[in-house]
C-alpha cells in the first residue's frame, strides 16, 4: 500500500521580516530553518501522533503540509502526486482539513457559528439548499444545541469552540485531517468524546490523521504511530506502543516520565529542568538535545547523530540510544526516579 | 501585600438575543495567602466565568450578582479608577486563549513594557532586564531576540509562557491562570509547575489554577474546587479531592482521565450525556440527567452543600458526613 501522505526532506525557514530590523541591522541574519529535514509518512486511515517541545515547529509543518508556509527545501506528496504548485495545494485543500491551535482566534469574530460551519462548503461550490439546516445537523454531530447557530464565537467557551472546531473540519469528508492540539482546553470527558467522535467518523469515512499534541496520556490511546519533534527535526519514530513501553531517544524517555501523575501523593519534588533550553535562532552543536540530556558524552557535543533505523519500524537519531533493558536506560531511570522524591 | 480572597453567593448571566446564560450559580470560594487553590470542571461549566469576575475583567453582556472581597474590601464597591488600579497592580489574569492578550502590532518586548506602566519606580531599561529575567524564567531562550519578536512570530506554547511572564511582572498578590500549561510539552509544563510553587514561596500571595489536565492539579494545589454546570459542587483539599472523592460527578471526572489507563482503549471513557441548558438550569440538581445514583428528590429539589470535614463538602442529597 502505497502512503496517502509523503513528507521527504522538508525544510521551512523563516526570515526577520520587520523592515525597521532590516534597517537596525544592515546585514539581514540569515534566515534560521525551524523545520529541518522532516521525513515522514502517512498511510490511509491511518493515526500518526506528532509530539514534541513547544516551539519545535509543529504547528508550522501541519501549515506547510497544507501550503500555508513555502517550504524551503524538500517534497509532498499526496495520494501519489507530488504537491509543488498553488493549484496543486488548493486541490490538496479540498481533500483535507486542518483544526488549528487556537480555536477562538480561529473562527473569524465577526461570524455566527451557522455560518462559519457551512462557509467551507459553499466556498468549495457545493449545493446547499438549507444551510441553517445544515449547521444544525453539524452541532448534532459534536453534541452541541441546535441553537448555537445564532452564537458568535467569543459566546462560546474553550470546548466549546473545539468543538465546532471538528464539526468545520469534518463536514467537508476529508481524507486527511490535521489537527493542532484538538484537546487542549478539554475536560477530559469532552476530550474523550471528541477523540472518540474523530475514531468514529474515521472509521466511516476512512480519512488518515495526524494528531499534533502535548497530551501524552490521550495519544498513546488514539494514534498508531508516533513521532517526536525536537527543534526542528525529528528524534524518534515508531509504533506507539513501542515507543511508550521502550523509548530509543532520551528526549522521548524525559517526556514520558515528565509526565505529572493525576495523584497527589506522587508529586515529584523537584521540577527544574536542568540545562539551557536551546533556540532555533543557534542551534547548539553536535547533538542538539546535548544541554539538556541527562546521558550526554563528549562526542555528542561536537557530532551530530543521524537519523537512524532501529529494527523493524523505528528511527532515532541519537549516538547511544537507550536499549530495552540496557545501561543507559537504567541511567535514566535513576535520573528521573532522584527527581522524583517519593 | 496580599490578603484572602472570597467569593459569597457569586452568580454570573450572560444576556444574548435569545435569553440569559445563567454560567455561574450562587458560588462561594475562598482563598488564603499562600494557598494555590484548583478549578476543574466539564468544558463550559463556567470556570473562565468565575475566574473572570474574580479579575474584574467581565465582558458587557455580563450581569454579576453577589459579593468579591478581596483583603476585606468588596470589590463591586469600588469605584471604576479603584477597581483598575487594584487590577494593574494586585490581581493578574492569564486567559486561556494566549494569542487574544497581545497586540498584534506590537512587539513583545514593548507590550512586557507597558504591562509594567505602574511601576513608575523603574526606568527603560530597569523594565527591559526585569523582562529579560522573567522570560529566562518561564523558559524562553534568547529572550533579547524575542523580544524583537511579534505575537504571531511565536509558538503557541511561547505566547503562552510570555502570557504568564506578562502577569508576573505586575507583581501580583493574585494571580489567576486560566489553562496555563495547555499549549506545553511536558517538560515544559513542569518547569511552569515549578516556577508557580516557587512563586508561591517568594510572594505568599494567591494563585489560583484552572486546568483540565487532573495531573497538574494533583502537582501543584493544595486545594481544588470541582465546577459543574454553573456551580462549585465539590471542594476540598486536594488530597481528599483524588483519593475520598463523595460527589458523583467528581468521582465520574476522575475515572474519565486517560492518564489511568496504561493498555491502549479503543473508545475513550466518556460521561454519557451532556450539560443541561444554561438558559434554563434544572430545578433540582445540575447532576441529575447524568447521575448513575439520581433518585426521586434530584430532579425537584436542589442539593444542601454537606459539610463532611473542615474543608470537604459536596452538593449531594446522596452524600453524608
Ligand atoms: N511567522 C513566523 N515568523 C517567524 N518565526 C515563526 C513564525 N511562525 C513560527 N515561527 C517560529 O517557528 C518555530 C516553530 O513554531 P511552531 O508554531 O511551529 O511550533 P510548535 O511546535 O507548534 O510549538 P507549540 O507546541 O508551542 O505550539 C518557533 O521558534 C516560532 O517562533
Ligand atoms: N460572552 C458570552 N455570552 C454568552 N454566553 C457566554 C459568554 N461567555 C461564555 N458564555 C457561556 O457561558 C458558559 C460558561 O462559559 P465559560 O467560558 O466560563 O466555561 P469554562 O468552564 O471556562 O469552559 P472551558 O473549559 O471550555 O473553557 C458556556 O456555556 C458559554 O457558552
Ligand atoms: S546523541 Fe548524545 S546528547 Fe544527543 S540524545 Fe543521544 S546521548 Fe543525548
Ligand atoms: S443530588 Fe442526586 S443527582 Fe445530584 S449528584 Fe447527588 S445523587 Fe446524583
Ligand atoms: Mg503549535
Ligand atoms: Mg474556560
Amino acid at each position: 500500500m502505497s502512503p496517502l501522505l509523503a513528507v521527504e526532506d522538508l525544510s521551512v525557514s523563516f526570515v526577520r521580516s520587520s523592515l525597521l530590523d532590516r534597517l537596525i541591522n544592515p546585514f539581514p541574519l540569515p534566515g534560521f530553518n525551524v523545520i529541518d529535514g522532516v521525513t515522514l509518512s502517512l498511510m490511509p486511515a491511518e493515526t500518526l501522533g506528532l509530539v514534541g517541545e513547544s516551539g519545535s515547529g509543529k504547528t508550522t509543518l501541519a501549515r506547510t503540509i497544507l501550503g500555508l508556509v513555502r517550504a524551503a527545501a524538500g517534497r509532498i506528496v499526496f495520494e501519489g502526486r507530488e504537491v509543488a504548485t498553488r493549484s496543486d495545494f488548493r486541490a490538496m485543500r479540498r481533500r483535507s482539513a486542518m483544526m488549528f491551535q487556537n480555536p477562538v482566534a480561529s473562527l473569524s469574530p465577526r461570524l455566527r457559528v451557522g455560518t462559519l460551519l457551512t462557509e467551507p462548503q459553499v466556498i468549495q461550490g457545493l449545493p446547499m439548499p438549507d444551510r441553517r439546516a445544515a449547521a444544525k445537523a453539524l452541532l448534532a454531530l459534536v453534541g452541541l444545541p441546535a441553537s448555537f447557530v445564532d452564537r458568535f464565537p467569543h459566546e462560546l467557551s474553550g470546548g466549546q469552540a473545539r468543538r465546532v472546531g471538528v464539526a468545520r473540519a469534518l463536514a467537508m469528508k476529508p481524507h486527511l485531517l490535521l489537527a493542532d492540539e484538538p484537546t487542549a482546553g478539554l475536560d477530559v470527558s469532552v476530550q474523550g468524546d471528541v477523540l472518540n467522535l474523530i475514531g468514529e467518523l474515521k472509521r466511516e469515512l476512512g480519512f488518515a490523521t495526524m494528531i499534533v499534541t502535548h497530551n501524552l496520556a490521550m495519544i498513546r490511546h488514539v494514534s498508531d504511530r508516533l513521532a517526536i519533534m525536537y527543534l526542528g527535526r525529528l528524534v524518534e519514530t515508531g509504533p506507539t506502543q513501542e515507543v511508550f513501553s521502550a523509548p530509543l531517544h532520551p528526549y522521548t524517555a524525559t517526556l514520558i516520565r515528565s509526565e505529572p501523575i493525576p495523584d497527589p501523593r506522587r508529586r515529584s519534588h523537584n521540577l527544574a529542568i536542568t540545562g539551557e533550553i536551546p533556540s532555533v535562532f543557534r542551534r547548539p552543536s553536535g547533538c542538539e538535545f546535548h544541554t539538556r540530556c541527562p546521558l550526554v558524552q563528549s562526542r555528542c557535543k561536537t557530532e551530530a547523530p543521524v537519523y537512524r533505523p532501529m529494527g523493524a519500524d523505528r528511527l532515532v537519531r541519537c549516538h547511544f540510544p537507550l536499549q530495552t533493558g540496557g545501561q543507559e536506560r537504567e541511567a535514566v531511570t535513576r535520573a528521573s526516579a532522584n527527581q522524583r522524591g517519593n | 501585600m496580599s490578603g484572602s480572597l472570597a467569593a459569597s453567593g457569586l452568580s454570573v448571566r450572560y444576556e444574548t438575543p435569545h435569553g440569559s446564560v445563567h454560567a455561574l450559580r450562587h458560588v462561594d470560594i475562598e482563598a488564603h495567602p499562600g494557598e494555590v487553590i484548583g478549578i476543574v470542571g466539564e468544558s463550559g461549566c463556567g470556570k473562565s466565568t468565575l475566574v473572570t469576575a474574580l479579575a474584574n475583567l467581565l465582558p458587557a453582556n455580563a450581569r454579576i450578582d453577589g459579593a468579591i472581597r478581596y483583603n476585606g474590601v468588596d470589590l463591586a464597591k469600588l469605584d471604576a479608577h479603584r477597581q483598575r488600579l487594584l487590577r494593574g497592580d494586585e490581581i493578574a489574569l492569564v486567559g486561556q486563549d494566549p494569542m487574544t492578550a497581545f497586540n498584534p502590532v506590537l512587539t513583545i518586548g514593548d507590550q512586557l513594557i507597558d504591562f509594567q506602566h505602574h511601576r513608575k519606580d523603574f526606568s527603560r531599561a530597569q523594565k527591559r532586564a526585569r523582562i529579560a529575567a522573567m522570560l529566562g524564567r518561564v523558559g524562553i531562550a534568547d529572550a533579547e531576540r524575542r523580544m524583537r519578536s511579534y505575537p504571531h512570530e511565536l509558538s503557541g506554547g511561547m505566547r503562552q509562557r510570555v502570557a504568564i511572564a506578562a502577569a508576573l511582572l505586575t507583581d501580583p498578590g493574585l494571580l489567576i491562570a486560566d489553562e496555563p500549561t495547555t499549549a506545553l510539552d511536558v517538560t515544559m509544563e513542569a518547569q511552569i509547575i515549578h516556577l508557580l510553587r516557587e512563586l508561591r514561596r517568594e510572594y505568599n500571595g494567591i494563585i489560583i489554577v484552572v486546568s483540565h489536565h487532573l495531573g497538574v492539579i494533583a502537582e501543584l494545589c493544595d486545594r481544588v474546587y470541582v465546577m459543574y454546570a454553573g456551580e462549585v459542587v465539590e471542594g476540598g483539599e486536594v488530597d481528599a479531592i483524588f483519593h475520598d472523592p463523595r460527589h458523583p460527578y467528581t468521582q465520574a471526572l476522575l475515572a474519565c482521565d486517560p492518564a489511568r489507563f496504561h493498555d491502549r482503549l479503543d473508545r475513550l471513557p466518556t460521561i454519557p450525556g451532556s450539560l443541561p441548558s444554561l438558559t434554563q438550569p434544572p430545578p433540582g440538581c445540575v447532576y441529575a440527567q447524568r447521575c448513575g445514583r439520581a433518585f426521586a428528590p434530584c430532579k425537584t429539589i436542589a442539593p444542601p452543600l454537606v459539610k463532611l470535614t473542615a474543608c470537604h463538602a459536596a452538593r449531594c442529597h446522596a452524600v453524608t458526613p
